[in-house]
Parts: C-alpha cells; structure tokens; sequence
C-alpha cells in the first residue's frame, strides 16, 4: 500500500505537472502567455522608436514585465482561485502535502512561463524589425530578468494566500492590476509619480527588480534609487519579506479557512 | 467491541457565523452540531443518516480535518482532528462526491496521479497503484479521458478512486452512490464491503435507507444537529417500538378509534398521515399476539378498510426518530 509521507520533490513535481497539463489544456492561457506579449511588445516598439534604442529598450522592459504579470504573479493566484472554483481546494487541503509546496510547485511553473513569456516580447520586437534589441550586459541581464520574475512570484505567493483565505481575492488582484503597471514602473517611471505613491512603489519587489534590470540593460540610466546595487538591496529585502509574510499567513489562513468552514464557497 | 474506537467523538459542537445586511451588521449564527457523541469500530461500516440539514456533512468534515469545531473532541485513530491532523490526512480517506473536486480538462488517470503524489503514495508503485483503484471502480475503458466528459456517475466513481488511492485506514463517505445508475450503485457498495474486507472502517453518510440498512452494521440518525438515536437496525426497530408494522387505511378515523388502537395489545405508537381523502395509521408492533383480524374488528365499521402488515424498515425508523426529534 502507500507511502505514509509526502515527498516535497515528488509534490513539486507532481504540482508542476498539473500545471502544464492544465495550461495545455486550456486555450485562454495563450491570451497572457502569447498573444499579449507580441502586442505589448510591437506596441512599445513603434510607439518609442523615434525616441532612440534605450529608450524603446525601456519601454519593451516595461511591456515584458506587463506580459508577465498575466502569467507569473495572476497565475500564482488565480490557479488557487481556480482550486477554490472546482472544489479541488478541499481534497488538496486534507492532503499529507502542506498548501504551501502545492503553491510553490505552480510558483516555479508560472516563473518559467512567465521567463517565456517575457522572451517572446524581445524575440518577437527582433523578428519584426530586423535586428536584435541592444543589451548593455545580455549575461548579468538574462540573470537578472529571472530575478525579476521571483519578485513578481513572491506577490503572487501573497495572492495565494489571500485566495486560500478568500473567495473575493480575485476582485482585489483584478483591481490592482493596472495600479501595479504604474506603481511599479512598468508604464513609465516611477519618480514621475506623485510622492504620496512612492512608498507603495516601494514595498513592491517588482519596482526595484524592475529598475535594477533597467540599470543593467541601458547605459546611463537613471532610476529612481542611487543605482543598481541600492535597487538589488531593495529587490532581495522586499523580496524577502513577501516571502516570509507568505509562510507565516499560510499557516495562520489554514486555519482561519478550516474555522471559517468556507473552502467550498466561490 | 475489540480494541480502541476508529472514531471516538465526544460533545462536539459547531456554529457557523455569518454577516448579512447592507453594511454586514447583523450576525447570523447557526447551529450546525448542537454536541454530537459518537464512537466507531475499527473494521465496521458505520451509517450516519439524517434529513438536509441535519449536519451530517459538517461532522464528516470535522472528523476529516477539514473543519475545526467550535468546541468537543474528536479523535480518528486515536489522533486529535484539530492537533494532530498533519499526522492523520495520510490515514483517511474523503469522497465527498459531487460534480465538483476534479481538475475537469486533465484525464481521470492524471487526476490520480496528482493526487496520489500530493498524497504520499510510493512512486515505485504509483502506476500500478493507480491502475488497480482505476479498474475496482469500473472506469478501466474511460480512464485517459478528459473528466469533463464525464457523466456525474463516473465523476462519482473517479471520486471514490481517489478517496482509496492512498490506502486510507478510515474512509469517510457522503453519499457515495448519489447519482449513480442502480447497477453502477450496486458495484459501489460491493466495493465498500470488499474495502472492509481489506480492514478499512467505513464512516457512511446516506439519504438510501436501503442501502444503509444493507451496507451498515450499526447506525445513527442525526437530526438538527444532535444524534437522536444509535444502534443496530434490530436495536432500533425495537427503540421505535417493533419489528411489526400494521397499517390500516380509510376515509377518516375518529379520535376514539385512534385510541383504542393504541390500547391493543403490543401497539407502541399509532402514527397517521393523510393521502387525499384517505388517512393512513401506522403501528408499531412489539409483540406477535396482535392479528390483523382484532385490528379489522375494531373497525368493522369501515367498509372501505384496507389492512395490511409488514416488517418495519429503516425508512419507518428513520420517519420516526426525525418526527419525533422534531416534535
């Protein structure tokens, strides 16, 4: 008969698994992870391209970045959101595996489609028009992009649990979204900004990441901290902190949910 | 009884509050387990009935881990449901049935694999693991299709595959054969009394007297929140007052006849219910002393009298307690 424990590998992986099987699945998927790149991308591209290769550079980042919030940060909520919807959220709550490695294993998968995600903007802005988009630092750049990517998973590890804790999450994350192209930079910088919204700049790790890999891509760049290793400082810290809040709430929104008596709500 | 309880629940209670109005100022509370005491056998089938509402599914999920009662103990396997429920989930199973619980666009074998690896089922033996509970629920030839072509009887059994995947020592079923085709209800319960076989001890929710009555060695009927009787069938056949009912039917019966029923030897109730114009009474008989023609004597004056009698069932028993708990 079975194993009486779980394996952490063995549920990452399995997680990993149903998410590409479902992300297969499922056609809607290609809007973010497709088709929205290749328009953020060509998009940013002749808006900007009067305005010089870095310029459009930036823009294309900020276009990337928008693509892959669908995939990376949604996508981490949205998959419990969607636990919640088929009622799979009970018989995966009564599993050996604690909530948080399932999270983790969708986390990865939604990481790497988000990375894809992001690739098809530069590729696609390439193809179009003849020739290859210039990076100041393509290593340290490829290096830093996957950063970026954690950060936006470390919001979506949050929205997780806001998911598990709520059937009503969704509404604050499709709210938020169009504050968090322009909280975090995406759009265009953040110093342009009124001051009042800086600190909620700030305590997103996407902003800083974001500027970090803008310092390394165009030279000369001016972001809104005191340079590259300031916004890695920024990144890694709030990065941090998404994290930690997100393994302390897991456990403590378990509980509230197996109190509440609401997990099969939507 | 040998041994200590699978199930041992003692003064269990469970309220659920909920806001209503505009700015969510009224609180509502609701009583779902109103101190619920109960102990199962290891190895026995173990019936839990009650009408909507009654809170069998609540207590299910109190006893699964998946609701924290508001106050009582419980213990499966001699291990705390709100404590220790990292140590238990490996050693129960749930199916809670329904169209819901299943990742719809995946096949019913990937749905097994997820759920076997987040279970802790042996990689080695995975496959066949899966394979073996795909066969015993009967969807051997639909097993790599797509669950949302599924009717809800196969949802219905690819539930019950996932609830003994991992070989749990104590599956939890509400309303396994709701849904279900008569024979396809008929393998299921074979199957839950092969699961015995195996030494799994099965807690069952039902609204099939029937199948309760077939399936279960001892039974208790919940009623708004309180179980109002426990026993074997025969032992409540004898609490609701015999193994012997004896219905009479006419237009109308008066109170003085009614009366003189319940003063026939061996009568422990008279129950009556109307159909149209007819009145039914039913009695509960304990003893064999009563015939039907004393019965018929004493309404004679009913030409259009129709008697008849039969053994009580666990339907009767059921109306009974509810009845009563209700009244």
């Amino acid at each position: 008969m079975g194993a009486r424990t779980y394996s952490r590998s063995t549920s990452l992986l399995a997680v990993l698994r149903l998410s590409v099987l479902t992300f297969l699945a499922d056609p809607q998927w290609l809007v973010p992870s497709l088709i929205a790149p290749v328009i953020f991308g060509l998009v940013s591209y002749e808006l900007f391209t009067g305005a010089g290769p870095w310029f459009v550079l930036y823009a294309i980042l900020g276009a990337g970045m928008m693509s892959m919030w669908g995939q990376t940060l949604y996508g981490s909520g949205w998959a419990t959101g969607q636990d919640r919807h088929l009622g799979t959220l009970e018989p995966t709550l009564t599993a050996p595996t604690p909530y948080v490695y399932v999270v983790a294993g969708r986390v990865i998968w939604n990481t790497l489609a988000g990375l894809i995600g992001g690739a098809i903007v530069f590729v696609v802005v390439a193809i179009t028009y003849g020739h290859p988009i210039p990076l100041a630092n393509p290593l340290l750049f490829f290096l830093m992009f996957v950063f970026v990517i954690v950060t936006l998973a470390a919001v979506g590890v949050v929205f997780a649990a806001a998911y598990v804790y709520t059937r009503y999450a969704g509404f604050v994350q499709n709210v938020g979204e169009f504050a968090f192209y322009i909280g975090t930079g995406c759009m265009f910088p953040v110093v342009l900004l009124p001051f009042w919204s800086n600190p909620i700049s700030l305590i997103l790790p996407p902003t800083w990441a974001l500027d970090a890999l803008r310092y390394l891509a165009i030279p000369g760049y001016q972001g809104f901290s005191w340079g590259f290793w300031w916004d890695m400082a920024g990144a890694v810290g709030t990065t941090c902190v998404y994290l930690a809040i997100a393994g302390t709430v897991f456990h403590r929104v378990e509980r509230h949910v197996l109190e509440a008596g609401d997990l099969n709500d939507w | 009884m040998t041994g200590p309880p699978a199930i041992h629940a003692r003064d269990v209670r469970r309220v659920f509050e909920s806001r209503k109005g505009f700015f969510f100022d009224e609180l509502v509370r609701t009583e779902a387990l109103r101190g619920v005491d109960l102990d199962v056998d290891a190895g026995e089938i173990f019936g839990l009935l009650g009408p909507n509402g009654a809170g069998k599914t609540t207590f299910t999920k109190v006893l699964s881990t998946l609701l924290t009662p508001t106050s009582g103990t419980a213990e499966v396997l001699g291990l705390d449901v709100v404590r220790q429920a990292a140590e238990l989930r490996p050693r129960i199973g749930l199916v809670l049935g329904g169209e819901r619980g299943l990742y719809n666009r995946i096949s019913a074998r990937e749905n097994l694999r997820y759920f076997a690896d987040i279970y802790g089922v042996d990689v080695t033996s995975r496959d066949r693991r899966i394979q073996e509970v795909i066969d015993r629920v009967g969807l051997t030839d639909a097993a790599d299709r797509r669950v949302e072509e599924f009717s809800r009887g196969m949802k219905q059994k690819l539930h019950l595959a996932r609830g003994i995947l991992h070989g749990p020592e104590v599956l939890f079923l509400d309303e396994p054969t709701i849904g279900l085709d008569p024979k396809s209800a008929r393998e299921t319960r074979k199957l839950i009394r092969s699961l015995v076989a195996d030494g799994v001890t099965i807690f069952l929710t039902t609204h099939y007297m029937f199948e309760a009555e077939e399936l279960c060695q001892r039974i208790a009927v919940l009623s708004r929140g309180r179980i109002v009787a426990r026993d074997t069938v025969a032992g409540l056949r004898k609490l609701v007052g015999g193994d012997r009912t004896i219905e009479v039917e006419a237009y109308g019966f008066d109170d003085g006849e009614i009366g003189r029923l319940n003063g026939l030897p061996g009568v422990s109730r008279v129950l009556s219910e109307e159909f149209g114009p007819r009145l039914r009474l039913t009695m509960r008989v304990r003893t064999n002393e009563l015939t039907l023609d004393a019965v018929r004597g004493l309404l004679a004056n009913h030409p259009e009298l129709a008697v008849r009698e039969r053994r009580t069932s666990l339907e009767d028993i059921y109306l009974d307690l509810v009845e009563e708990e209700a009244s």
